[in-house]
């Protein structure tokens, strides 16, 4: 058995669903079966070989080739199994993901680890708008799992997001956190305008004081040396990132909020 | 069996199934660590009425701890895992959650057969709704709000089958060769690993036998090695014993005890015969209740 490589002929131009095309729904088929499964492509049905050139025969290390931001749902409801993706993602990369990983050496479109339970997502390059968030009128976004965005984030990063870590080692866009159930985001860079809003529970840690101040629905709560910090950066030490070299800090600025809402998320501003 | 002059019993000591874990309780310092562990652990000598048996099993260097700070790492075994979960509770809630600085961790990972028993789980209601909830490498920890900062608690502790009530016998000519012989038996015990001797300073000198003529009382004095009775009761001490006491071992398992029921027979034989140690027994009750027997001639063998 050989690592699974899928190589994109040329780039279409309509979307591609590549939800068909993990280790789960891919086990025990021969490369003639996967050859001949058919993928929705815009309006039409087309057959994964008459997209992808097929090489190897592994579902379990899985490699998409000149891929492009119009192939998505990489990874949808994956439970093991690796998928490296060379070149850009579309959107929801690794929706509904149970377990397994994914390597993306480019950027990903809107929904990046939509809904995701569980499992690993490196993003080495930037994620667009609504990263661990949910879909569009549910309610829990992310619940489980770590998502690492080597670049920035776009807008409403981690909406509604219950459970997990998303760790963003460039920029975050506005309106990070907003909505946030619980879990964790960490910004290295600068995070947007309307830090948290409508936050409910969670942690929005940052390295550096945002900019674009924090909103007057956060209440500052002062100094603190809190314990779990060093617990946490201990945990990233294991990470192939930013955020594994980083100076573990433990010393922060709590401010308390949405206050709007029930006002029990926090950010954290090292200081 | 001879070692040094000391006469080693041929008996054994009986010993009983037990749950067991063990938390670490860590703070700003070694200093508060210990006041915490030390009430942790306080008031549990045997299960006869405390309860549980508790004891410190080592102290831990800041880069054996999980948050990086000075710790304590305590053992506590209870009859069974309800008991223990109970004692674990309460004893967590009155004196780690309100030691200043300490956070408490589990010891022990997760036992496939064995139920998880509740560490922060149930003391993070003390936060009355601010308590937060952290995911970290998939064990959950609690942070508790608390006046001094915020209370860090894993969530949970592991449990394993264990083994409790190991013992031996210090047989000597005067009270304090028998306290001297049992303080370098309780030297070389203390360490080696999963084990504790859970009374004060991990000697008791009131050995029980079961029963007793009053029948409120399920144990009693252990007559036959009172040296004071020698002339009154069955005895089993010879004319020159003047004083016995014993030292109670739990363990995480059977092996552990056998280690430290041999390193500390070992400690005793070499104070000799020149120091009074006149014989090693150990007490059982016919091994007829527990079903782990240490027989002393095979762990001296």
């Amino acid at each position: 058995m050989s690592e699974l490589i899928l190589t994109l002929k040329s780039a279409p131009a309509q979307r591609v669903d590549c939800s068909p095309l993990t280790v789960d729904k891919l086990e025990g088929k021969s490369v003639k079966d996967i050859a001949a499964l058919t993928l929705v492509v815009g309006n039409q049905k087309l057959r994964v070989d008459e997209l992808f050139d097929i090489d190897g025969d592994d579902p379990a290390v899985m490699r998409f080739e000149n891929a492009t931001d119009k192939l998505d749902h990489i990874g949808h409801g994956m439970t093991t199994g690796t998928i490296t993706v060379n070149g850009n993602a579309g959107a929801y990369l690794g929706q509904f993901m149970m377990g397994g990983e994914i390597i993306v050496n480019g950027n990903t479109g809107i929904y990046t680890a939509c809904e995701m339970k569980k499992g690993f997502i490196k993003v080495n390059g930037n994620a667009g708008d609504f990263v661990g968030a949910a879909r569009i009128g549910y309610k829990n976004g992310m619940t489980g799992g770590t998502v690492v965005i080597t670049g920035n984030t776009g807008a409403r990063t981690g909406d509604h997001m219950r459970r997990g870590m998303i760790l963003i080692e460039g920029n975050a866009g506005d309106y990070c956190g907003s909505r946030m159930v619980s879990g964790t985001i960490a910004v290295l860079g600068q995070v947007g305008a309307h830090l948290g809003y409508a936050m409910k529970r969670g942690t929005l840690l940052l390295q550096q004081a945002p900019e674009k101040g924090i909103s007057a629905n956060f209440n500052d709560c002062g100094s603190h040396t809190l314990a779990f910090l060093p617990l946490m950066f201990a945990s990233f030490r294991k990470l192939d990132s930013e955020f594994a070299r980083v100076e573990p800090f433990s010393r922060v600025q709590r401010y308390a909020g949405d206050l709007s809402g029930i006002g029990m998320g926090e950010i954290l501003v090292k200081i | 069996m001879i070692i040094n002059g000391v006469t080693i019993d041929e008996t054994f000591a009986e010993a009983f199934p037990m749950r067991g874990t063990r938390v670490i309780i860590t703070a700003q310092n070694l200093e508060w660590a210990m006041n915490s562990a030390q009430a942790f652990t306080g008031f549990a000598t045997s299960v006869i009425a405390c309860g549980c048996e508790a004891g410190i099993e080592r102290t831990l260097e800041p880069h054996e701890t999980p948050d990086g700070r000075p710790g304590v790492a305590c053992l506590i075994f209870a009859m069974g895992g309800k008991g223990l979960a109970k004692q674990v509770e309460t004893r967590a809630g009155q004196c780690v959650l309100t030691s200043p600085t300490s956070a408490l961790f589990s010891g022990l990972a997760m036992d496939q057969e064995e139920k998880e028993i509740p560490l922060g789980k149930n003391l993070r209601f003390f936060g009355d709704g601010y308590q937060i909830s952290k995911m970290i490498d998939g064990k959950r920890y609690w942070r508790i709000p608390v006046m001094d900062g915020e209370f860090l608690a894993e969530e949970t502790t592991g449990i394993r089958a264990s083994v409790g009530g190991g013992n031996f016998l210090i047989l000597a000519e005067s009270q304090p060769q028998a306290l001297a012989a049992c303080e370098a038996a309780i030297r070389e015990m203390r360490k080696l690993p999963n084990v504790i001797m859970p009374f004060p300073g991990g000697v008791v000198r009131s050995g029980s036998k079961v029963g007793s003529k009053y029948k409120a009382l399920n144990a009693s004095t252990n007559d036959a090695f009172c040296p004071t009775l020698k002339g009154q009761t069955k005895t089993e001490l010879s004319p020159e014993v003047e004083s016995v006491m014993e030292i109670v071992i739990d363990g995480l398992t059977e092996a552990d005890i056998n280690k430290a029921m041999r390193a500390g027979i070992q400690a005793a034989c070499e104070l000799g015969a020149e120091n009074g140690i006149r014989r090693i027994s150990a007490g059982n009750y016919g091994g007829k209740l527990g079903p782990f027997h240490f027989h002393l001639q095979e762990i001296m063998a």
